[in-house]
């Protein structure tokens, strides 16, 4: 198996959210293309997926309706919702500021050590 | 019902949405079959390998359970079945904490709500803590008033308050109709009802002009009398009712919880119509006798309304006699604390008491919670072993701790209303709105709280501890630190049931003084008749009315004796100062020395009647009565004080007037000295006592006056027979015939519900307390079976035994004793104004306490040890 990287807490609800922004996707599907998006860093376990998922839906971030995939199988597919593009809007920025702040200190560490 | 229908419900959308999961499931996994098989692997193993990766299927179904809000509700009910099952396993540990529960918050909700009323009540008027009663403080009269030739100065001069208002207080009229009715008529200013914040159900206030001397006459009356009257009619208002024989018309009814600030019983206002110009004339130039209430300012306090006040007193004081002028001083106070004055102690004891047994209460539970716990320590950690989380076991205790107090709360509500009309039905009518009291919700709601959170606290101290894995291989279950927080409850608990022994030992003893102690009167068979007439029927003076009377009920059978007089011991007759005598042919004795004197004006037959001896001379006889002279009787106290080493008979004394100044006053033979008789109230010291003899003067009998019969038959015999005869006198007179007996016992009504309601409480605290001990002891006993067992295999014989459990218990009642004795003896000053010839330390009181309490816990400690000496040796080795 290759090499996977522990996710950052809360970070599994963003990159749902940014996997479905592309379009309605089951379970499966988001799970696969988080994969491959990430080039097999992210394995994302269905053990926190499907939880993730449920927890989304109730949170109404997410719609979940059940339609035919691919191969003519009745698969239960998620979409974002309004509110649910609202919230990924305000987590990419909050995202955005975290990574560039620890970007800034990881920059700034080697600078002062040298 | 409904709690049901939603776990249906709930459980329904469950199941759909569990069968809608499996199969999401099932696709997510067929994906990743199929993903393996286009690989190039064989089905079977490319199954096998996506169900590894898969990981716990039903680990995850689980956690999207959890993800539902307020998922955890459906596992409430499930903890709530656990729970009733467990206490249907467990009723003794169930039973006594729902007993507990009942007596804690069923004792305190009941006295909250009393106390609440007497203490915190709010007074009937609007914005009423801005009201102060104001006046004169003076020894003989400890409640202030004022007198026309000051209030009005004051009213028409002061700063602190939006206005100022007051009552005069006359109390009798009668409503003479057809019916005639005997009422309370109160004279008050024009303003009283809106200073005082009076909302009127119907009609007006007086306006100024009827308040006027001479004005209209006018009346409000009260609800009760509206009701019984007009049978609350709006068309009363502006009707004319006849009062004492004068047409009145009514211009408003008041409120429903009307009532005097003063508390006196009430039927109709007045206008009081008082002459203001002339208070510096009437009564000796100090005006008539009134009490005077005022609205403070907004933002000012009472201190600094007195402090306002003080220069306007000392310039009114110009019209007190200067010999007494500093026996007189300024009185502000809260309307509330001068209705409350003797009711503050003795509600502060019953608070402190029944605060007492609510700590108790909580105590024992939480050590039967405690005891619980260590016992299903087993049980816990098989649960959690099982996978129950940290948090469910929390949960699971909460719930019991709440069904629990939920029971117990229920079945205290129904303590508590029954304890609220016991308290009411013998609860002397002194307690003032006790007969209104309810229960209040807050109140319950409040002591629920408390017990709830004691309970939860104790229970959950178990639960929170890991469960260790040494618990569930352990054959026996023990935690050091829970035994000793149990045994420290239980001896706090002890101490407790001391401090509140004692203090009901004391109210007893100090109860029984007060009935054994002579009043130096006789009660038996004596009865006393008071008819309240009415001035208006008897222009010319009630003597000859008095005089019929007396012989009629002289010709009654079975009355040997008919005295009349205007009080009777043990309340004290009107007050005199000492230095107003003065035995002739001596200097006076300087004023505001010697204190006071009781005077009654008697007829010679009071003594006969009340069998009061005259030790010395020849008393008052019949043919005195129809002399002009005047006699007088001492009692052997003022006697001796008067005439020390000398025989008093025939000497005369002056009984001068200070009404303003000095003035010459009567001159008095004294004809004999009588035995002493209590005349202070039952609590109070006997004082030097005289009495004038009433003779035929017309003008020296008031409404006040009343019989005082010696009778052979009871009081309902002849009761029927006074009223027939003085009917046949004046038909409209009304008679009230009360029995000595019950007089002297209603005085004692107040110290017998003291004592009755503290010895209740000391009796549920030290039921608790020896509950809590016993359970505790036989735990211990029981968690030693075991090594019982051992003891006695290698030779312990079941004495060794018995003292090795009963040494426990031991340890605990000295610990708890003596931490007890220490608290009580620290508060029993607090007690002090409510005790009557017993010191708040009596040491036998203590004594006899401590021995009582140490003979019923260790028979407590007894039992469970007896039960323990007597386990067979083999039975114990065995135990589990």
């Amino acid at each position: 198996m290759t090499e996977s990287t522990d996710l950052l807490q809360g970070t599994l609800d963003l990159l749902v959210l940014q996997t479905l922004a592309a379009g309605p996707m089951h379970g499966w599907g988001v799970a696969l293309r988080i994969q491959q998006v990430s080039q097999d860093v992210l394995q994302i376990g269905q053990g926190s997926l499907y939880p993730a998922l449920h927890r989304l839906e109730y949170k109404g971030w997410i719609r979940a309706d059940w339609g035919n995939s691919d191969n003519n199988r009745r698969a239960k597919f998620y979409a974002l919702t309004a509110t649910g593009r609202k919230q990924l809007d305000a987590e990419l920025k909050g995202w955005e500021r975290l990574s560039a702040a620890i970007g800034l200190v990881l920059g700034q560490i080697p600078e002062a050590a040298s | 019902m409904i709690r049901e229908a939603l776990t249906h419900l709930s459980l329904l959308f469950l199941c759909r949405k569990s069968q809608e999961l499996d199969e999401e499931l099932r696709f997510h996994l067929e994906q990743a079959t199929e993903l393996r098989i286009a690989a190039g692997m064989p089905p079977e193993e490319a199954r096998r390998q996506a169900l590894i990766e898969f990981g716990g299927v039903e680990r995850v179904r689980e956690q999207c359970h959890q993800q539902l809000p307020g998922w955890w509700l459906g596992t409430v009910a499930q903890d709530v079945r656990y729970t009733l099952r467990g206490f249907r396993r467990n009723p003794v540990f169930t039973i006594a904490v729902i007993a507990t529960l009942a007596v804690g918050i069923g004792a305190t909700t009941a006295v909250f709500s009393v106390i609440d009323r007497i203490l915190f009540r709010p007074l009937p008027y609007t914005h009423g803590d801005r009201l102060v009663s104001l006046g004169l403080g003076q020894p003989l009269e400890r409640q202030e008033f004022t007198l026309g030739g000051f209030f009005f100065e004051w009213r028409d001069n002061q700063q602190p308050f939006q206005s100022m208002t007051y009552e005069m207080g006359y109390g009798d009229c009668n409503l003479t109709e057809n019916q005639p009715v005997h009422l309370h008529c109160i004279s008050v200013a024009q303003n009283f009802v809106p200073t005082m914040g009076i909302p009127l159900q119907l009609g007006r206030n007086f306006t100024a002009e009827e308040d006027l001397p001479n004005g209209p006459r006018v009346a409000m009356i009260t609800d009760g009398l509206w009701l019984r009257r007009f049978n609350r009619s709006t068309a009363a208002i502006s009707q004319q009712i006849n009062i004492d024989g004068h047409l009145t018309r009514i211009v408003g009814v008041l409120p429903r919880d009307f009532e005097m600030p003063r508390l006196q019983p009430t039927d109709i206002l007045q206008p009081a119509q008082v002459d203001i110009a002339a208070q510096h004339t009437v009564n000796s130039g100090i005006g008539y006798p009134m009490w005077a209430f005022a609205r403070l300012k907004p933002g000012i306090t009472v201190a600094q309304a007195k402090a306002a006040m003080q220069p306007l007193y000392l310039h009114t004081q110009q019209w007190i006699p200067p010999e007494l002028r500093k026996e007189f001083r300024l009185q502000v106070r809260s309307l509330r604390d001068r209705q409350m004055q003797d009711a503050y102690a003795a509600a502060w004891v019953l608070l402190g008491a029944v605060l007492v047994v609510l700590l108790i209460a909580c105590a024992n539970v939480a050590s039967l919670f405690s005891a619980r716990g260590a016992a299903r320590q087993r049980e816990l950690a098989v649960r959690s072993a099982l996978g129950a989380s940290r948090s469910r076991l929390v949960r699971q205790t909460l719930t019991e701790a709440f069904l629990l107090a939920l029971a117990g709360a229920a079945a205290g509500c129904v303590f508590a209303e029954i304890l609220l009309r016991v308290f009411i039905a013998i609860a002397p009518t002194g307690v003032p709105f006790l007969a209104s009291a309810r229960l209040d919700p807050r109140i319950v709601l409040f002591t629920v709280l408390v017990s709830l959170i004691c309970a939860a606290l104790f229970g959950i101290v178990p639960a929170l501890e890991k469960p260790r894995a040494i618990a569930l291989a352990a054959r026996q279950t023990r935690s050091g630190a829970d035994a000793r927080l149990r045994r420290l409850l239980v001896a706090a608990q002890i101490g407790l049931s001391v401090v509140l022994l004692s203090g009901a030992s004391l109210l007893v003893r100090s109860f029984w003084n007060l009935q054994q102690q002579s009043l130096g009167i006789a009660t038996r068979n004596v009865i006393t008749v008071h008819v309240p007439l009415n001035w208006e029927r008897y222009p010319s003076g009630f003597l000859d009315f008095y005089l019929r009377t007396e012989a009629a009920l002289r010709r009654l059978p079975g009355i040997t004796a008919v005295g009349m007089t205007d009080s009777v011991p043990p309340i004290g007759g009107q007050g005199m100062r000492y230095p107003e005598l003065r035995v002739v042919g001596r200097a006076p004795t300087p004023a505001g020395l010697g204190g006071t004197v009781s005077v009654r004006h008697v007829t010679p037959d009071y003594f006969r009647a009340l069998q009061i001896p005259i030790v010395n001379g020849p008393g008052f006889t019949d043919p005195e009565r129809n002399s002009t002279g005047h006699f007088m009787i001492l009692s052997r106290e003022l006697a001796a004080r008067m005439f020390p080493g000398e025989d008093p008979i025939g000497k005369r004394i002056e009984v001068a007037i200070f009404n303003p100044y000095r003035a010459p006053g009567l001159i008095y033979s004294v004809v004999g000295v009588a035995a002493n008789v209590k005349n202070a109230g039952l609590t109070g010291d006997d004082g030097p006592e005289l009495y004038e003899l009433a003779t035929n003067q017309p003008d020296t009998w008031s409404d006040r006056h009343f019989f005082v019969l010696d009778s052979s038959l009871p009081v309902s015999v002849v009761a029927q027979l006074i009223r027939s005869s003085i009917a046949q006198l004046d038909p409209t007179a009304p008679v009230e015939v009360s029995s000595m007996t019950q007089t002297v016992n209603q005085l004692a009504d107040r110290p017998r519900f003291e004592t009755a309601l503290l010895g209740f409480f000391a009796f549920c605290g030290l039921l608790m307390a020896v509950i809590g001990l016993y359970g505790v002891i036989s735990f211990v006993a029981t968690q030693r079976t075991q090594e019982i067992g051992i003891r006695m295999a290698l030779g312990a014989t079941r004495f060794d035994i018995l003292r090795l459990i009963a040494d426990e218990g031991a340890r605990l009642i000295l610990l708890g004793g003596l931490l007890g004795l220490g608290a009580a003896l620290a508060s029993a000053q607090l007690l002090k104004s409510l005790l009557f010839n017993v010191a708040p330390r009596d040491p036998l009181t203590y004594a006899a306490v401590t021995v009582l309490l140490a003979v019923v816990a260790l028979i407590a400690t007894l039992i469970p040890a007896r039960a323990a000496m007597q386990v067979e040796p083999v039975v114990a080795l065995r135990y589990e």
